[in-house]
């Protein structure tokens, strides 16, 4: 396969707050290629969205992009290097702010957020946002930008979008200005699109219209995407390959119908397994026990293993970077988990650990309590 | 055929809905809905009602869990707290243990209160971030003088052990717990008055799936334990289908079908809720993903549309009864209709139009003559004028149009009633209650009403 469009090597985005460091993102690595749509899965807290921040660079104070490298088509988004002096310094070929504000962003790489209603502007007509938008980013006069606004819309399925291009935001439904954020996202015609959590607000079935739409629309104008979100169904249905998120690290990665019907790390079971079924009834559902620890002071070891149900004695002590496990011939597939042979660090012979996931229902749930958060 | 009690009336059931309406004024102020008028009076009043449960009825037994699902809009909430008399129903009836709600007030509501809680859906807003968590579980066995200072503590503690809290938090502020954590201290707190029925408004949509099913089972067990009857909303149906006992499915205000959970999931006799049901995406890659999406959006709750509320959307609208048209060619009118009555296209030439939508099967006869006058219309570039022939000619002659369904029918799996609101059903039904004054203005006398057919 040729370079990829996107890759993202050893990246850790830090808090630095009154309370200690947060290791938000703490070395993850992943690639994104040409005309692929990519998930990155896990549950609120993961890490998922400081990781897309960080891939655009708008990480704010008190929070810092303190190692890793970023590359996209070829230029360095992100990348340090150490000085004479020992000092960690940005490379000279990294872009600058201003590089990053006027090229990238919206141009190269758009992003599409939850919430619609926060990302339009309540005051503001939606067609002369988006309007706006293309004016500045495509360099056309304000007519031509209003004609290609008009298609856009016209393009994600606003009906009578010569009427509703002067309508306000509010005279739209979730669906519909969900609709027009993407059309936003794909007016500049960007190699890469960055979509956190779009359809979860929305209805199922306006979230079904909207991923038949990105669907589509992906396929004729070859765009990558990396979708974020929380919602294994929504993986199942969109993603070419998925990476499983944890405490801020990935700990799967995989292709689609590998992570569901080859899944190698007791995270990802354990989510799969946890979610009730819409197709049978299930009797009783297997959740995670526990909640996910701070990212100010992970575990020690694996950071699942307070709530494995396969956790040993290693499993404490050895920290896993993920390996390739998967066999000759098949596609790449990553997991951090030592239980398989190829880590080597003894896991069959470590005895069994007590855990959370291991004790009855309410003693594990109270011994975290209320230190959650 | 007995009283056709949609969708059953048990009169040992510990809640019973009956006929449940609650309109919202759209506008409110001295003007509201003033209008000028170019004729004496020069001035008229309007007033437009927020429909947002429109006629519901529905039993509760004791100990059950009846779900309650929908989309975003359909009026769920409204009808889970006008059932709790937090707002005044503007007709209709609540018998919560025989006393019908909707006549008390006052102090004897007040007292009613104690045996009905609810559990809202942000766990964070509905706990007060000033109040420890132990204060919080206490403050409705306040309200309903329950227990003296200690007595309460005591039992405080003892319900956030039974939800899966440690009772060492009593002293701790909500901030200082999860999502999930948050959600086990409103159960705590809707518990501590001892109540017969909850009510849940998507109590766990706001939580990660790994927290959402702990919480599920935690519900389920305190249920077992305690006796109580849920009443459970969600939008998800897969949680709908986890907890459920039997499921109630709306749209617009109304109740489009009542089952069994099995056989609602497994037997779904509306168009609706085969949508619902179509639209779920499977955790599964190799499921195929949903097919036949729902089009267009749910109309407004001020005009709901007669007869059927679903109408406008459903893909098995019936044919109206005066012409004669293949079931191809029928179907092409409607998506025909609606597409004009949408404006999705934008082309204007008759024949395009007529390749476009009609390939393979075009109406003969009179929908014929009343089609191409249609498409003259909108080659004329006269909108408005080709959407009121199509409505007015094909959609609002449809008995979906003209009254308004009510249909029991035998369920497939288990013997529970089943209720299913679609005109589909009429030939299987095995009571009905279609009124034929249900349906509004737009019905026209005679058109295609079905019978009773008992």
């Amino acid at each position: 396969m040729s370079e990829p469009l996107l890759s993202v090597r050893d990246l850790k985005t830090q808090f630095f707050t009154e309370d200690g460091t947060v290791r938000a993102v703490d070395g993850i690595s992943f690639d994104v290629n040409e005309g692929e749509i990519v998930g990155l899965v896990g549950e609120s807290g993961a890490g998922k969205s400081v990781a897309t921040s960080s891939i655009l660079r708008l990480v704010d104070s008190p929070g810092e992009i303190v190692g890793g490298e970023i590359e996209f088509k070829g230029e360095t988004i992100f990348g340090l290097e150490e000085s004479d002096d020992g000092e960690l310094r940005p490379r000279d070929e990294m872009l600058t702010e201003e590089e990053m504000r006027k090229r990238i962003r919206g141009r190269e790489i758009a992003i599409i957020f939850q919430d619609p209603m926060e990302s339009l502007n309540p005051v503001f007509t939606v067609g002369g946002q988006l309007r706006e938008f293309i004016e500045i980013n495509r360099d056309l006069d304000a007519a031509e930008a209003k004609e290609e606004a008009i298609d856009m819309l016209r393009e994600v399925g606003i009906p009578a979008p010569k009427e509703r291009y002067d309508e306000y935001p509010h005279q739209f439904s979730g669906g519909m200005r969900q609709r027009v954020l993407i059309a936003m996202a794909l007016a500049c015609q960007p190699d890469l699109i960055i979509a956190d959590e779009p359809t979860t607000a929305l209805d199922v079935t306006v979230e079904g219209e909207i991923l038949e739409m990105v669907k589509d629309l992906q396929e004729k104008y070859d765009t990558s995407f990396i979708w974020v979100t929380h919602d294994m169904s929504v993986v199942a249905e969109i993603c070419d390959r998925v990476n499983v998120m944890y405490l801020g690290e990935i700990i799967e990665q995989a292709e689609v119908d590998d992570l569901f019907y080859d899944t190698k790390h007791p995270y990802t079971s354990a989510l799969l397994d946890s979610m009730p079924r819409p197709d049978e009834t299930v009797d009783e559902l297997r959740p995670i026990k526990g909640v996910m620890p701070e990212a100010i002071d992970p575990p020690a070891g694996c950071r699942f293993h307070s709530r494995c149900p396969e956790a040993r004695e290693v499993c404490r002590e050895v920290h896993p970077e993920p390996r390739d496990l998967s066999e000759d011939g098949e596609a790449l597939h990553t997991a951090a988990c030592v239980k398989h042979d190829a880590f080597d660090v003894g896991y069959d012979a470590s005895p069994p650990i007590d855990t959370e996931a291991t004790g009855g229902f309410s003693a594990g749930f109270t011994e975290t309590g209320g230190e959650a958060e | 055929m007995t009283e056709v009690g949609p969708p059953e009336s048990d009169p040992d059931a510990l809640l019973q809905v009956r006929n449940l309406k609650k309109h919202f004024d759209n506008e409110s102020g001295l003007l509201a809905g003033v209008e000028l008028d170019d004729e004496f009076p020069f001035v008229s009043r309007s007033t437009s009602d927020v429909r947002a449960v429109d006629g519901v009825d529905f039993d509760i037994k004791e100990g059950e869990t009846l779900g309650l699902v929908g989309e975003s809009g359909c009026g769920k909430s409204t009808l889970a707290r006008t059932v709790l008399r937090l707002l005044e129903p503007t007709e209709g009836s609540v018998y919560f243990q025989g006393e019908d709600l909707a006549s008390l007030s006052g102090e004897p509501l007040r007292q009613m209160r104690k045996d009905m809680q609810m559990i809202f859906q942000d766990p964070q807003s509905s706990l007060d971030p000033r109040m420890k968590v132990g204060p919080i579980v206490e403050e409705p066995m306040k309200a309903h003088g329950m227990l003296d200072e200690e007595g309460r503590e005591a039992r405080a503690k003892e319900l956030l052990e039974k939800v899966g809290l440690d009772p060492q938090h009593y002293n701790r502020y909500p901030h200082a717990f999860s999502g999930g954590q948050r959600q086990r201290v409103n159960l705590a707190r809707a518990l501590s008055v001892n109540p017969d029925f909850i009510v849940c408004d998507e109590p766990v949509s706001a939580l990660d799936v790994s927290i959402q099913a702990q919480v599920l089972n935690t519900m389920e067990e305190l249920q077992e334990e305690f006796d109580l009857t849920y009443l459970f909303i969600a939008h998800d149906l897969s949680v709908i289908r986890h907890i459920s006992d039997r499921v109630a499915v709306m749209y617009l205000g109304n109740i489009v079908e009542l089952a069994d959970k099995e056989e609602l999931f497994e037997n779904p006799k509306h168009p609706y809720t085969r949508a619902l049901l179509d639209a779920i995406p499977v955790p599964d890659p190799r499921s195929g993903g949903r097919t036949a999406l729902l089009s267009g959006d749910v109309p407004s709750p001020i005009d709901p549309p007669s007869g059927c509320r679903f109408r406008t959307r459903c893909p098995k609208v019936i044919q109206p009864d005066e012409y004669d048209m293949s079931d191809d060619a029928w179907r092409n009118v409607v998506s025909f209709q609606r597409a004009v009555e949408r404006r999705s296209f934008e082309e204007t030439d008759p024949d395009a139009l007529r390749r476009r939508f009609f390939d393979g099967a075009t109406p003969g006869g009179d929908a014929g003559t009343l089609l191409d006058e249609a498409l003259g219309h909108i080659e004329r570039d006269e909108w408005e004028a080709a959407e009121r022939i199509l409505v007015e000619r094909f959609a609002d002659q449809s008995v979906c149009a003209t009254s308004r369904p009510a249909y029991e029918i035998e369920s497939e799996i288990g013997d529970g009633r089943h209720y299913s609101a679609c005109h589909l059903r009429r030939d299987e039904a095995v009571a009905t209650a279609v009124d034929e004054a249900a349906a509004d203005g737009a019905a026209r006398p005679g058109a295609g009403a079905p019978e009773a057919d008992d």
